[in-house]
């Protein structure tokens, strides 16, 4: 999520309180603060408001939340008569795109650091990193209106931004950093989304990088903004970028967009419409506010109240909101501006009977056994590797899906698989804790996964220097024991164990578990130097452990 | 009281001989050990002087013993000037080599033995002695008292013998207390008391503040107690136990929840993929597609674009319990329902002390017609009051699949408000397309969050890599 860095000065000016008031109602706006410096704070917004991405939209939000200036905020577009035609090639590649002129905002640094930084965090969020919405922002003056959004191939060349030739489009892929940075959205495309001003120069390459000769300086008064993509995320981080330099005092002129088949006119500033009925509102929240109440909570977050009937509101949505698809999302704002801090928490008279699931019975069950028996549980991460679950065992790695699931894209060689055994995991405890004294007897009952499900296990380990088969077989005939189970052992031939100090446990004819000596090359393996004797038993082998989802 | 092995010490020693602790364990017949132990106990009450000496003792140095079997290098020298009388010094350096003769050298000259002339080594004196020598042999023997103080100086100083000290404990008994010495019960034997002889005799009276030898307790894991106890609230509070397989297929994961297919959370960045993709439920992935699209009949406008039933094929390991509540909601959607799940997640991040691949998460979920959000804080309320936190309060908070969305906050000594997992009303995105009737109150949090409050826990890893030292000194009580 979006951390933004809010100045102090700055956001106390705009909203024109002190700052304790604000650190203390700001978190009830929804948003946490990450640091409190005594020039700035950080706080991390939530990736559905990137209407809070700047300072301007926090202050407007905060203006209305402390009701200093309630209610739906209107915004002026001057009708300008700037003009992009949109080729029918590039309808293939990026389709849509909109603009928008703002002029008289004095570019001073902290408005540009202030205008990049919401670009970044628009790009982003919204933008999906640059995938589904790109923007670009120009100095108007170097812009020669009207342009051509078009696709070009890849020997169309300018000076991109932060360079001082001609480059290809092959070659801004290859070199320029953003061009290398973003080539994989564009990856598969022999046709480049360019938009090319009158002069037939290109202004910008999106979602990649704008020309050199429109960039913004502390000189640049009037901007030009492009936002290409393939939705009406396009519009909605337009409108973001136009209400915030409105808030700075920019005026902001439209841009005519001549499809092939229509033509559009950005930005749209009018507010939608939404009719939220009451009593989903009341249903939703769980209790009744009075018409005054449900206005003076939407006017708080900024929304327009047009009419109140019996049964429903009809609320005015700001332009620049971009989170409101349903009406519950307008019933949430009237929670929040009601305050949350003020609902009546009430228990649900909703009646249930509680009841366990049979498999975490049956690990409360097989751990009182063990704990009776003297042993320590433990437990242990899943995700684990090939290497020690089989090679460090002496044991035939199982063809993978039939046996482990492996994972794509592991983080380390140690986490590749998730585990179908947990003995491997107590012996690498095992050999983490050399160090404490002995006799060391530790056990854990948990899931494994085996051909892509769930199965429960518990196993046991042992180790001292006289630790021996003996004592494992009384630990295990106590565990078959307290499990009423009659049971029976076959010769094993798990290469873990040591031969002729091995054996497998069968119940009802069935193979559900080992146990015995650990080999010494598995010790070895494990860097361990006691013998060890241990166990592991399927307990969904044998019992019913109930309905997995 | 005595205890038996200082009455048996008593018993055994003469009063005022001095035994070394090696004698008395012969004449006791009991272990050095006890034998120190029962001394110094009977010095304290008395009865007996526990004196320690320190014992000195030479041994040779590797140098000595080549010295020993070589002879000194003054008394080689010394043989061939013997012989020769009259030697060059260049000679005797390509003999020696320089240290040695250097060392040879010195020795004759101040047995005032040779003297150099032109280059020349000359023999002035025939009856030199070589004590040293004889002094070397009698320490390799062990009999370093017969060598005279000086020599013992001497060889010391050329570091051809070495000084040992040793402490020596003698033992002398001052008197022996008639009445302490009749003897006590020590082992009550299944002998003494079928026989009755018990009532003959007194118990001796043990030590009772020395600690015993340590012993190793099995318990359970200090994470599964707080699991546990998590586990007994929401029975309590009438909460159904379900379970579900760690991999699901990304429908469940994600799609179901009204997560976007582009969502950044659904990056291979965060989510453990895997390579295999299974069949989804045809009717609900026509809905879930429709909703994600276009709204369907949800009142949503829906993400737009185009929904790809082949992503949410995918299999995945499990990011949250959710993909497991949705699910079981879906299966049972009349209302009332009340479920709970605390179970393994996992995340794709690389280790540290706060972020591990896999933890677990707890999970509740309550469908009815009935509830909304002031049920939800309420619920919240409950659950946090009987986990001990009694204050409670609710923040907006934002998760893709509840509207409207909070994020409780406990307060807990010493660290103030303290965030603890989030909570939301289910979507009707979510709960329409699946055909759950009523409305979906959800809390999470991750346990490893509760550790650290209730273990102090500052390092998660712990939690999952055991370290046995930490286990075994983690009290089974709540503190």
């Amino acid at each position: 999520m979006p951390v933004v860095t809010l100045y102090w000065d700055e956001l106390e000016r705009l909203v024109g309180v002190d700052r304790e008031t604000i650190l203390k109602r700001l978190p009830m706006l929804g948003c946490d603060i990450e640091r409190v410096e005594d020039d700035h704070l950080d706080v991390e917004f939530f990736p559905n408001r990137p209407d809070l991405y700047s300072v301007e939209g926090v202050a407007r939000a905060l203006r209305g939340f402390l009701d200093i200036e309630l209610g739906y905020k209107h915004y002026e577009v001057k009708r300008g008569s700037w003009k992009i035609f949109v080729d029918p090639s590039v309808l293939e590649v990026r389709p849509k795109i909109a603009g928008c002129v703002v002029k008289g905002v004095k570019m001073s640094d902290e408005v540009i650091r202030s205008l990049m930084e919401v670009q970044e965090d628009l790009h982003w969020t919204i933008g999906r990193n640059r995938r589904k919405m790109a923007i670009g922002v120009h100095d108007l003056s170097k812009v020669n209106f009207p342009l051509t959004y078009k696709a070009v191939d890849s020997s169309f060349a300018f000076v991109p931004l932060d360079f001082d030739r001609v480059m290809t489009v092959e070659e801004i892929l290859k070199e320029h950093p953003k061009g290398k940075q973003f080539a994989f959205i564009l990856a598969g495309k022999d046709r480049y989304p360019m938009i090319i001003d009158s002069k037939g120069e290109a202004i910008s390459f999106p979602p990649i990088i704008n020309a050199e000769k429109t960039r913004v300086t502390e000189k640049t008064t009037d901007l030009f903004i492009d936002v290409t993509g393939f939705d009406e995320n396009v519009d909605k981080a337009l409108n973001i970028l136009a209400t915030m330099l409105a808030d700075r005092g920019g005026v902001i002129e439209s841009v005519e967009i001549i499809y092939p088949d229509r033509t559009e006119v950005k930005p749209d500033l009018s507010p939608k419409r939404m009719r939220v009925s009451k009593s989903e509102i009341f249903g939703l929240l769980g209790f009744k506010l009075s018409d005054d109440e449900i206005k003076l909570a939407l006017e708080r977050m900024r929304f327009g109240v047009e009419k109140i009937y019996e049964d429903s509101v009809d609320v005015l949505i700001p332009p620049y909101r971009a989170d409101i698809m349903h009406e519950w999302d307008v019933i949430e704002d009237i929670a929040i501006g009601y305050g949350y801090d003020r609902i009546k928490p009430e228990y649900p008279q909703t009646n249930a009977i509680g009841m366990t699931h049979p498999w975490n019975e049956m690990r409360e069950i097989v751990r009182e056994i063990m704990i009776g028996l003297g042993f320590l549980e433990v437990i242990t991460f899943t995700l684990t590797s090939e290497k020690v679950q089989y090679d460090y065992m002496r044991r035939r790695r199982p063809k993978p899906w039939e046996g482990f699931v492996p994972v794509m894209h592991p983080l380390t060689e140690e986490h590749t698989i998730v585990r179908t055994d947990i003995l491997p995991k107590l012996l690498e405890v095992l050999s983490q804790n050399k160090h404490h004294p002995m006799p060391q007897k530790i056990f854990e009952v948990g899931d494994v996964v085996i051909a892509m499900k769930n199965r429960l296990r518990l196993s046991a380990c042992i180790t001292h220097s006289k630790a021996n088969f003996a004592e494992i077989r009384s630990v295990l005939q106590a565990v078959m024991k307290e499990l009423d189970l009659s049971w029976d052992v076959n010769e094993s031939e798990d290469p873990a164990f040591i031969e002729g100090r091995r054996a497998d446990i069968i119940v009802s004819g069935k193979r559900v578990g080992v146990f015995g000596e650990i080999h010494p090359e598995v010790l070895e393996n494990f860097g361990l130097t006691n013998p060890v004797v241990a166990f592991e038993l399927d307990i969904t082998e044998i019992f019913d452990c109930g309905e997995l989802i | 009281m005595l205890s038996p092995f200082e009455v048996n010490l008593l018993r055994s020693l003469e009063i005022g001989k001095l035994y070394s602790i090696d004698e008395a364990s012969k004449v006791a017949k009991i272990s050095k050990d006890a034998v120190l132990k029962a001394a110094y106990l009977l010095q304290e009450k008395g009865y007996a002087e526990v004196k320690e000496e320190i014992k000195k003792s030479y041994r040779l140095t590797e140098e000595g013993k080549e010295y020993l079997k070589e002879g000194l290098p003054e008394e080689r020298l010394f043989k061939i000037l013997k012989e020769r009388r009259k030697i060059e010094l260049s000679e005797l350096e390509k003999e020696f080599g320089k240290t040695l003769l250097g060392i040879a050298l010195g020795w004759l000259k101040r047995k005032k033995a040779v003297e150099i002339e032109n280059g020349k080594l000359v023999l002035v004196r025939d009856d030199v002695k070589f004590e040293e020598k004889e002094a070397l042999k009698l320490i390799a023997e062990g009999k370093w008292k017969d060598v005279p103080r000086d020599v013992l100086r001497t060889l010391l100083k050329r570091k051809l013998i070495e000084e040992d000290e040793e402490k020596e404990i003698f033992v002398k008994i001052l008197q022996k207390p008639e009445v302490e010495l009749k003897e006590f019960i020590t082992d009550l034997t299944p002998e003494l008391i079928i026989s009755g002889k018990w009532r003959e005799r007194e118990f001796l009276k043990y030590d009772i503040r020395i600690p015993a030898k340590e012993i190793f307790v099995g318990k359970t894991h200090p994470y599964e107690r707080i699991i546990r106890e998590c586990r007994k609230i929401f029975l309590e509070m009438g909460f159904t136990e379900i379970k579900g397989h760690y991999v699901q297929p990304s429908f469940w994961n994600f799609d179901a929840l009204f997560q976007p297919q582009d969502h950044p959370a659904r990056d291979m960045q965060d989510t453990f993929y895997l390579n295999r993709y299974v069949d989804v439920p045809e009717d609900l992935a026509e809905k879930v597609k429709q909703t994600h699209e276009n709204g369907w009949k949800t009142g949503s406008t829906g993400w737009g674009g185009k929904w790809d039933v082949n992503k949410a094929r995918q299999l995945v390991l499990r990011t949250h319990t959710t993909a497991i509540t949705i699910h079981y909601l879906a299966k049972h959607p009349e209302p009332p329902v009340k479920a709970f799940c605390i179970d393994r997640v996992y995340r794709r991040e690389a280790i540290d002390p706060t972020h591990l691949p896999e933890f677990d998460q707890l999970e509740g979920v309550v469908l009815d017609e009935n509830v909304g959000f002031k049920d939800l804080l309420g619920l919240l309320r409950e659950f946090f009051l009987k986990m001990g936190f009694e204050d409670v309060r609710f923040r907006p908070g934002y998760f893709p699949y509840t509207e409207p969305s909070v994020e409780p906050e406990v307060y807990v000594e010493g660290l103030g408000w303290v965030e603890l997992g989030g909570a939301g009303i289910f979507r009707k995105e979510v709960t329409e397309p699946l055909g759950i009737k009523g409305r979906v109150l959800a809390w999470g949090l991750g346990i490893g969050r509760l550790a650290m409050l209730r273990l102090g826990m500052k390092d998660l890893r712990k939690l999952y890599q055991p370290d046995l030292g930490w286990l075994r000194d983690c009290p089974a009580i709540r503190r």
